[in-house]
């Protein structure tokens, strides 16, 4: 039996930096396209979660009959639509008009604000404060146990089930097993890299960068080696051990954040709606002048970000068990971090800075006891710091 | 509870949040920057300010302190205890002035934007930090023995009933002169439309506040209202009790920070602030270190929240963490956006116009189960409130005020900077 460590802590930080990063993204593509900081969306993340709660759960709201539970997934599904759809209202209802005013910064992030103060103040109205749940099925945490031993490497998995501890596999990796998984695992990259690797020029636009390929071979060749090339336990008797807790919903959230990015990068890159959002992005009158036409360029951005939003909220109230009017501005500093930290004119960036913002988080609080309530401003820290060196953020442009 | 009482408390509250926004407008309204942390500058003069001047080992208080300035001064009689609480109060402004310029150095230099979310971010950091440092202030308890200056000298009576009657009556007779002058000159400088809200507005309180008391409960209500600052029931002799001082009290802080602010907006110093709102660029070229400037306002509006937080903790008697929350900030900017952007006398129209709101409501009975819809629905008509000034009159009710040395506008008529 090992206790969990720093390792653990990472695992943390990923899922962290993943929810993170779904409402990053959005943030990012509302800054940078509609110009707008926008302090509504920590809101935006808690209407998407609440959206999905009146199907999945809506015997917990006070003002809605009972009309049973949908399945979960459905009812993000349609969380995400819903939010989708209110997006649209905030750009056509709200922002706009204001841009039609040719309304400066400043005004549009009071504008966001008093957004935020309606939105919040909606679902308190609606719902009122209490902590409530999703109607989900139980899910079971497998506890990984890494142990270092003189011949190699051990992992045993435990599950606690009916209140016992149960160990449910033991398995290992020799020596000579482990480094030829890490040859291996950087010939793919490389090989990989190099075979997607072409001459760039400033018109170059590759779907996925090859170096974010080759580093997705190795990852890659590490899981699969990982899980096919189980081989005898190599002993318990170990010099360094760790343990990481892992479930469904850290895979889930993961993947789902993965599949959201893809999608955004897909529709950014080989679409002609998304060539329009990064001139609009790039130079707003430039692009009208060529024919953009910037009014629908607005509203999908705010359609898509509206239901990033909702997906990270859901994903929140999922993995944290609860659901509270708050919660979506309790995400609003970590996000606007990440954004800032990217640099607001990448959503590329803003991934890469929520990862930072949400490993930082998490490490940071394991590293530093008695910290757990300082989660925030330790990524605050990260961001003044690194504002201080590189002013316009780590990634700089798309 | 007379009416005098209620308008008391209220007038107290609008004083307190006025001084409070008067900080922020020479931030925000003045020199344009955006600075969504204001409420920790008011959290941080109502903590250093307590903490100087209340009595050391207070009991149920495990934080730093206290250091009983007052006490220390007390040997000179009541002049010198008040010196003390002058000098606790002078301590937390420069505490909340030294925070601002930690905070100020690295993210004035960055993007406008930027600015409003690393300020809302560190203010909530300072919140956080106060809360679970017991060490510090107490944490989440609070500290409740918060030194009330010349406590000992009220209720103030001067001898007799009868003079007492006449002095504090005679003073609170002056007092509806001046604001009846007052508001006789903003009637003849109005347009039609402002001497119409006027006079409508101004005959309904003064039927409300007169009248209607006196038609339930007699001449003595009448009295009561009249004489606002005599209170009958103050000791045997009636006097002056320690409210209505603390609304004196107030309205000086407030007549001192709104001087203060008016001088320096219409100094040439101002007047670099109010370019560097405008565009930062045009300042630069002509020599001046705007990035000085910039910190200097910030230093200056977030001293001037810290004496409103040192007034805050006399009229509460109890501060804790959970008094300061963000929310606090977002009034304000509700209240100088409302009453007109860059305008001082904006900020207070604004400020009595939000929390005459915010506090009327109270009347307002609903049953206790739905107390959580009742606030949130004011919140929500806030920020409704919020959008459309925004909307239909982005300079607010009073728009921008005039000044002494106006920027040079394309008419050159001078007036306002509205270019």
């Amino acid at each position: 039996m090992v206790s969990a460590g720093l390792l653990d802590a990472t695992v943390q930080g990923l899922i962290t930096g993943a929810v993170i990063a779904g409402g990053a993204l959005g943030l990012s593509l509302i800054y940078d396209i509609a110009e707008v900081p926008n302090f509504a969306h920590g809101d935006m993340i808690t209407i998407g979660a609440y959206l999905a709660l009146v199907f999945n759960n809506p015997g917990e709201i006070p003002f809605l009959p009972d009309f049973g539970s949908v399945p979960f997934v459905l009812a993000a599904i349609i969380g995400v639509v819903l939010a989708g759809v209110l997006g649209a209202v905030y750009e056509l209802a709200i922002f706009r008009k204001f841009r039609d005013n040719d309304a400066d910064l400043i005004t549009m992030v009071i504008v966001s604000l008093g957004l935020a103060l309606v939105l919040r103040n909606a679902v308190l109205f609606l719902v009122g404060s209490k902590n409530i749940q999703y109607q989900t099925p139980r899910v079971i945490t497998t506890n990984f146990d890494f142990l270092v031993t003189q011949t190699g490497l051990t992992v045993i998995t435990t599950q606690r089930q009916a209140g016992e501890l149960v160990t449910t596999g033991e398995w290992g990796y020799p020596w000579w097993l482990i480094v030829a998984g890490i040859l291996a695992a950087v010939a793919v990259g490389y090989a990989v890299f190099a075979l997607y690797r072409e001459e760039e020029d400033f018109t170059t636009v590759s779907l996925i960068p090859p170096k974010i390929l080759g580093a997705a071979g190795s990852i890659g060749t590490v899981l699969l080696l990982g899980v096919f090339a189980r081989l005898d336990p190599q002993g318990t008797d170990y010099i360094l051990g760790t343990q990481i807790g892992l479930n469904v919903k850290h895979i889930t959230i993961l993947a789902v954040v993965i599949v959201a990015m893809f999608i955004l990068n897909v529709i950014l890159k080989t679409t002609k709606l998304g060539r329009a959002m990064r001139a609009t992005a790039d130079n707003m009158a430039l692009a009208e002048v060529r024919g953009v036409d910037a009014d629908r360029v607005q509203l999908v951005v705010w359609v898509v970000a509206a239901m990033l939003a909702a997906l990270a909220g859901i994903l929140t109230g999922w993995f944290a068990t609860n659901l509270t009017p708050n919660m979506g501005f309790a995400l609003l500093l970590p996000i606007f971090a990440a954004v800032i930290l990217g640099g607001i004119s990448s959503p590329y960036g803003a991934v890469a800075g929520a990862l930072i913002i949400g490993l930082s988080m998490d490490v940071g609080v394991y590293l530093i006891p008695g910290s757990s309530t300082y989660r925030v401003a330790i990524a605050f820290v990260i961001l003044i710091g690194v504002l201080l060196v590189k002013p316009e953020g780590i990634w700089g442009d798309v | 509870m007379a009416v005098a009482d209620f308008i008391i408390s209220l007038l107290t509250f609008i004083a307190i949040y006025s001084l409070f926004g008067i900080g922020l407008n020479l931030k925000f309204g003045f020199t344009g920057l955006i600075d969504f942390g204001h409420v920790a500058y008011f959290m941080i003069g109502a903590y250093v300010t307590v903490v100087l001047t209340m009595p050391a080992g207070a009991a149920g208080y495990s934080g730093i302190g206290g250091f009983a300035l007052p006490e220390l001064f007390g040997v000179l009689g009541p002049i010198g205890s008040l010196f003390g609480w002058l000098l606790g109060v002078l301590g937390g402004m420069i505490a909340a002035a030294l925070v601002s310029l930690a905070v100020g150095v690295p993210t004035l230099r960055l993007r406008e934007d930027y600015l409003a979310i690393t300020a809302l971010g560190i203010a909530t950091i300072l919140t956080t930090v106060v809360n679970d440092e017991e060490w510090l202030f107490n944490g989440p308890f609070g500290i409740n023995t918060v030194h009330a200056p010349l406590r000992d000298v009220f209720p103030l009576s001067l001898g007799s009933f009868t003079l007492n009657m006449a002095v504090f009556g005679i003073l609170s007779l002056a007092a509806f002169g001046l604001t009846g002058y007052w508001l006789a000159r903003a009637f003849r400088r109005q347009g039609r439309r402002g001497k119409l809200v006027l006079g409508v507005l101004v005959p309904l309180v003064a039927v409300w506040y007169f009248v209607l008391p006196t038609l339930s409960d007699g001449m003595v209500e009448l009295t009561r209202n009249t004489l606002w600052l005599f209170d009958p029931t103050a000791g045997p002799k009636g006097g002056m009790d320690y409210d209505r001082f603390v609304l004196l009290l107030s309205v000086a802080a407030l007549g001192g920070g709104y001087w203060l602010v008016e001088r320096t907006i219409n100094s040439p110093y101002g007047r670099v602030l109010r370019a560097i709102r405008e565009d930062e660029d045009v300042p630069r070229a002509l020599g001046k270190e705007t990035f000085q400037y910039k910190l200097q306002a910030l230093m200056l509006g977030s001293a001037l929240a810290g004496a409103a937080g040192a007034l805050w903790a006399i009229n509460i008697g109890f501060i804790a963490p959970d008094q300061f929350a963000a929310t606090i900030t977002f009034y304000a900017f509700t209240a100088v956006i409302v009453g007109g952007t860059a305008n001082n006398k904006g900020v207070i129209l604004g400020t009595a116009f939000f929390w005459g709101i915010r506090n009327g409501t109270r009347f307002i009975d609903v049953p206790s189960q739905y107390s959580i819809q009742l606030a949130a629905s004011r919140l929500m008509l806030i920020g409704v409130v919020l959008i459309l000034i925004l909307y239909y009159r982005p300079e607010g009710l009073l728009g921008e005020q005039d000044y002494d040395i106006p920027l040079p506008s394309r008419d050159s008529s001078g007036g306002t900077d509205d270019v």
